[in-house]
């Protein structure tokens, strides 16, 4: 040490002014005699203990916060190398009494930070602390009385000055809340926001959404390029530079990104409604980009949804009505008369036109074939015509079609079978075999009706019911006209067998 | 001027049975043999790959769920003429084969014989 050094040294031990340092680890590494005076302890007690340990600033309800802001100032000074400055400190601090037992005392300190700096780095932080606690008292008591009287007391004591510290520090709380409270605004917005910074778009911030729809990924401090390398080669980048290039905003609606939004996943499609925006400097000159958006697949594919759905209803709306036409066309051409044609058709359309209803009951899911088989029948006497099978759930082309297969069934039994003779019956049995790939088994056979022959010509009936089980529902039929009744028998698939 | 058609072995690609019977119906009145139906992709792609010969076609765009181009495709291929049949109206066809021959559900016989006409290159006379 120089002469001159030591002489500061002990200038400072000396000074009427309370000082301590301490390290980064905020312990107390060196107080002067003023200090160990104002706190009524020694040496022994506070060098090498941590100074939150020694001054824990008692159990005022503030105290908690005093503590907060007194740790965050050191913490300042030693990350930044900057003096930090606390105007007004509530901290109580334990002093010995009369008896020796430590008891906290109310004290009121304005407090100085500076940095001890050695080879740019910040060793040390000396703190300067100055005990206000019998100016605040005066100004605290004079408050009560009138705000003249207060701002008279603080012209004379120099509270002015403090006045004036004190309100930059409300400031500074005040604008300290509203900035958490824009971040937090921001993190939580529900849509997507991220502020790009310099001709390389490095993302400098994101929020909570945007997070989610880049799948989670460690971007902060990244240039877009590398942060997002999947969305190369889809125009966004490019619209970026344009952005920043320009200064013009630029917007996409509906617009189509595939991300990565697992690691090693694959590219995933999101529409997003977006905008850019250049933000510019204090001279005008673009800096960076706001970007801020919403996820709207969920609206682009409901919309594909709608579309596909009203394709799927014409679609549905011109075959029903081809097979309306096919109806009327072949039913024509074995009814000469008018009168039993529109009979006879309007018998089909009703029965096509109740199955629609079975599936619209169930929101187009399917129907029970019980159900069907009911309707088809009831007609006839519901005693007249017995079923006996399990539960079966029929897709929606599969109950179209034994819907009309039923009809064509008991309309001819009606007519020429069983059930145009009093004594005559139906009896449906069915079954479902093989689980896997389980396969309708359904009998229909009539007993105690007119002899039966087999018909001269195979009508539009018999035709209908062989085509429809073999073509539409991949399956068998077999109608044998045995002389005591006629009977069919049905080997129908329920899940249809497709090659994709 | 139904002899024009009279004998043509025109193929049907339909899985409605009740829409391929009037089709059959309608052809066998014009004087065609209807061939098939094809209910399926893959029955239809069978029957065009089997050597009979075909002189036309009529294929359903939805057939079971799937569409028929791949039938269309191997029609062409074989040089046979053929019209869609769709309920799917103009926006049923991709652009590929926007403007080729195409009758709407429902139909009539003469919008049937007339695509057929055309598309065979058959004159009406």
């Amino acid at each position: 040490m120089t002469s001159i050094e030591t002489d500061l040294a002990a200038a400072l031990n000396a000074s009427p002014n309370a000082y301590f340092i301490v390290g980064p680890e905020l312990k107390f590494v060196w107080a002067n005699q003023a200090y160990f005076a104002v706190t009524q302890r020694t040496a022994a007690d506070l060098i090498g203990t941590p100074v939150f340990e020694a001054f824990d600033a008692g159990p005022g309800l503030d105290a908690p916060e005093s503590t907060r802001r007194l740790r965050a100032s050191f913490e300042k000074v030693f990350a930044t190398g900057v003096r930090n400055d606390i105007p007004v400190l509530h901290y109580a601090i334990p002093v010995p009494g009369a008896d020796g037992v430590l008891a906290y005392e109310d004290r009121y300190w304005s407090v100085i930070h500076t940095p001890l700096i050695r080879d740019g780095v910040v060793e040390h932080v000396l703190q300067y602390a100055i005990d206000i606690t019998e100016l605040e008292n005066l100004r605290r008591s004079a408050a009560d009385v009138t705000t003249s009287a207060v701002h008279a007391i603080d012209a004379i004591v120099g509270g002015a000055l403090l006045s004036g510290a004190r309100s930059v520090q409300a400031d500074n709380a005040r604008l300290e809340t509203e900035r958490q409270g824009l971040m937090d605004l921001f993190m939580q917005a529900p849509g997507f926001v991220t502020v790009l910074n310099g001709p390389d778009h490095v993302i400098q911030i994101h929020n909570s959404a945007y997070a989610q729809l880049i799948g989670h990924r460690d971007i902060s401090g990244k240039p877009i390029r590398e942060a997002l390398p999947e969305i190369q080669g889809q125009g966004y980048f490019e619209f970026l530079d344009s952005v920043y290039e320009t200064g013009e905003p630029y917007e996409g609606r509906a617009s189509r990104v595939q991300l990565q939004r697992t690691p090693d996943g694959p590219l995933e499609a999101r529409f997003l409604d977006f905008i850019y925006q250049p933000i510019r400097d204090a001279n005008g000159a673009v800096a960076g980009i706001f970007v801020q958006g919403h996820d709207v697949t969920g609206t682009v594919r409901s919309a594909e949804r709608q579309k596909l759905m009203i394709d799927e209803l014409n679609h549905r709306v011109k075959n029903t009505l081809a097979t309306i036409q096919s109806i009327a066309v072949q039913t024509a051409r074995s009814h000469g008369d008018p009168a039993t044609f529109a009979e006879s058709f309007q018998a089909r359309l009703m029965a096509l036109s109740h199955t629609h209803n079975l599936l619209t009951r169930s929101h187009w899911e399917g129907a029970d074939l019980d159900a069907i088989l009911q309707h088809e029948t009831e007609a006839h006497g519901s005693h007249r015509v017995t079923l006996n099978g399990p539960p079966v759930a029929l897709e929606p082309a599969a109950a179209l079609s034994l819907g009309m297969i039923f009809h064509e069934l008991a309309t001819n039994a009606a007519k020429y079978g069983a059930l145009s003779a009093p004594e005559g019956r139906v009896m449906v049995d069915w079954a479902v075999a093989n689980q896997t790939r389980p396969v309708l088994t359904l009998t229909w056979r009539e007993i105690g009706g007119p002899p039966v022959a087999p018909p001269e010509r195979r009508g539009f009936g018999s035709r209908l019911i062989e085509r429809n089980v073999r073509h539409d529902l991949a399956g068998a039929v077999i109608l044998d006209y045995a002389n005591d009744g006629f009977s069919a028998e049905f080997s129908v698939p329920l899940e249809k067998e497709r090659s994709s | 001027m139904t002899q024009t058609l009279t004998g043509r072995r025109v193929l049907v690609v339909e899985d409605e049975s009740l829409v391929a019977m009037l089709l059959e119906t309608i052809l066998e009145d014009m004087g065609c043999i209807p061939i098939g139906p094809a209910g399926t992709v893959e029955e239809g792609l069978a029957m065009v790959a089997d050597p009979a010969p075909l002189d036309g076609a009529l294929l359903d765009v939805n057939v079971a769920g799937r569409q028929v181009f791949p039938i269309a495709e191997a029609l062409t291929a074989r040089g046979v003429p053929f019209v869609f049949s769709t309920g799917y109206g103009e926006s049923g066809l991709p652009d590929a084969w926007r403007g080729h021959a195409t009758v709407q559900k429902p139909f009539t016989e003469s919008a049937i014989r007339a695509a057929l006409m055309k598309a065979m290159g058959v004159e009406n006379v």
